[in-house]
């Protein structure tokens, strides 16, 4: 199957009236087959309302979103997502919380446990298998939910800022073996976040959201060799992309801001 | 908590218990009071070895275990699925959850010469009785414990595409144990009440007919010693409930 993600002039409004906001304001872009494209962008600029939107997650639509070209009405198969929210079942333990989505496929026990073993391993969680959330920390249980979703193996792999809760060093190296197996698969990848290195250290393509309504603003496209090793994130080419991005970024977050005391002031 | 706080909370429990006991035992010997209105400790002691050494006792017994049994087992499934319907969809819950919340608190005994023209004087209408009791505290607090449930956890079950089924299952059910435990000890509870006190009307059988009868018949150490033995009953019930629900 052609695993190309397609966004067509995706508009969402919150509320009615004087109060309504506009959180995405068509928004159109493509993620070709087995591109990683990260969406950076402001916190409050409509990302997770984007998120949502491709997943297949919000009821009312104003434009359209399509895998292989086909327009989706509700969760594809082929997608899987990893939320911003802490998501990690706290009444399973981590071994179950990563095969569940296999589990509600119905496969079969051992085949699973194997697959959800392997995975737990992948984000670092080896001897926590028996574990449950509450005796985790926050970084650990939002790896849980990252293997969980990459244990059912999506053809394409939305994701709304993963590795926020990490600290700088887990983030890199978490974030090497998610493109690691994204290279592998082949996954199409939509990655939301935060963070200016992140963004350059992982992905092929960059797109930068304005700030209320929240559009694209620009598209960056990111020539780095790959694997993106030690040598290439201290590469002077590395920083100029960082720059790059902060001087598109910093105007919109402090329109942010303004925009937040405006409304508290 | 502190083994000497423990052992004076006991002590202190002991005193009041033993207080009750020697003021029950003055009134009943002062004859301030027609004689067996409240008989002496000894005579209610002795109804209570007659009581439980006869058969009929375990055969009412029986009678009300079974009658409770099937009221909660039909009163909490009816209220799981109820709440779970409610919590979920907004439209049922706007619609319908308002009529739930009236009814609630209405005594649920005034219907009961509805259940009786319905099911008859037999076992039916009095499990009828429980079954009702037992469904609305279900179905309120499932509903509400629905409505708790972390709205990410239901999106990334909508995410992997779960089934209507295993989205009860596999995130409600657990979701909502705590919710659905309470309800059910309060669900018992009033099961309970709702058996034994469609037992005290027109019926034949079961530990609230007995009690009845005992008073007919002005039994009154008879009928304490029936009284007693519904409070241990009910608080056994109500602490193995406890129990489980902790574990
Ligand atoms: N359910 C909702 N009802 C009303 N407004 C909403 C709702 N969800 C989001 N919004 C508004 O839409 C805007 C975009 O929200 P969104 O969560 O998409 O931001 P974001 O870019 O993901 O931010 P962050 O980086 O902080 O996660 C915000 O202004 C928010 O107030
Ligand atoms: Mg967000």
């Amino acid at each position: 199957m052609d695993a190309t993600l397609s966004v067509e002039h995706v508009t969402k409004r919150f509320g009615m009236g004087e109060t309504a906001i506009t959180a995405v304001e068509d928004v159109s872009f493509d993620v070709a087959e087995g591109e990683f494209v990260s969406l950076i962008g402001p916190s409050g600029c409509g990302k997770s309302t984007l998120f949502h939107f491709i997943g297949g997650l919000t009821a009312e639509h104003g434009g359209r979103v399509a895998v292989a070209g086909e327009t989706i009405s509700g969760p594809h198969p082929a997608i899987g997502m990893v939320f911003q929210e802490e998501s990690a079942f706290p009444w399973r333990n981590v071994i179950d919380n990563v095969g569940f989505a296999l589990e509600l496929r119905g496969m079969p026990r051992a085949e699973r446990l194997e697959r959800a073993r392997h995975y737990v391993a992948l984000v670092g969680l080896q001897g926590f298998e028996r574990r449950h959330p509450s005796e985790l920390s926050g970084g650990m249980r939002q790896r849980v939910a990252i293997a969980r979703t990459l244990a059912a193996q999506p053809r394409i792999l939305l994701m709304d800022e993963p590795f926020a809760s990490l600290d700088e060093q887990t983030r890199l190296l978490l974030g090497e073996k998610v493109t690691e197996i994204q290279q592998q698969l082949r996954q199409t990848t939509l990655l939301i976040t935060h963070s200016l290195t992140e963004a350059v250290q992982l992905s092929d393509r960059i797109l930068v959201m304005t700030f209320r309504p929240g559009r694209l603003r620009r598209v960056v496209q990111v020539d780095l060799p790959r694997p993106r090793n030690d040598d290439i994130l201290t590469s002077p080419e590395f920083g100029a992309y960082v720059a790059e991005l902060w001087g598109d970024l910093r105007e919109e977050a402090s329109r942010g801001l303004q925009a937040a005391e405006h409304a508290a002031g | 908590m502190a083994p000497a706080y423990a052992l004076t909370v006991r002590r202190s429990r002991l005193a009041a218990a033993l207080l009750i006991l020697t003021a029950w035992q003055a009134l009943a010997s002062s004859g301030l009071l027609f004689r067996d209105v409240v008989p002496s400790l000894w005579r209610i002691a002795a109804a209570l070895a007659t009581t439980l050494t006869a058969p009929a006792f375990y055969a009412n017994l029986r009678v009300t275990a079974f009658e409770f049994a099937v009221a909660i087992a039909i009163g909490s499934m009816a209220g799981v699925l109820v709440g779970l319907a409610l919590g979920a969809s907004h439209f049922l819950s706007r619609a319908y959850e308002r009529w739930v919340h009236y009814l609630a608190p209405v005594p649920k005994i005034i219907f009961f010469p509805v259940l009786l023209l319905a099911f008859g004087a037999g076992l039916e209408s009095k499990i009828a009785m429980g079954t009702i009791s037992c469904f609305f505290p279900v179905a309120i607090s499932v509903a509400a414990g629905v409505r708790g449930v972390p709205p990410v956890l239901i999106r990334v079950d909508r995410s992997f595409r779960a089934t209507p089924w295993q989205m009860a299952t596999k995130i409600y059910l657990p979701a909502v144990r705590a919710a659905l435990l309470n309800g059910l000890h309060l669900g018992f509870g009033v099961a309970a009440i709702g058996v034994l006190l469609a037992e005290t009307k027109l019926s034949k059988a079961g530990i609230g007919f007995l009690v009845m009868d005992a008073y007919h018949r002005f039994d009154m150490p008879g009928m304490y010693a029936l009284l007693l033995l519904v409070v241990f009953l009910v608080a056994g019930v109500n602490m193995a409930v406890t129990r489980i629900s902790r574990s």
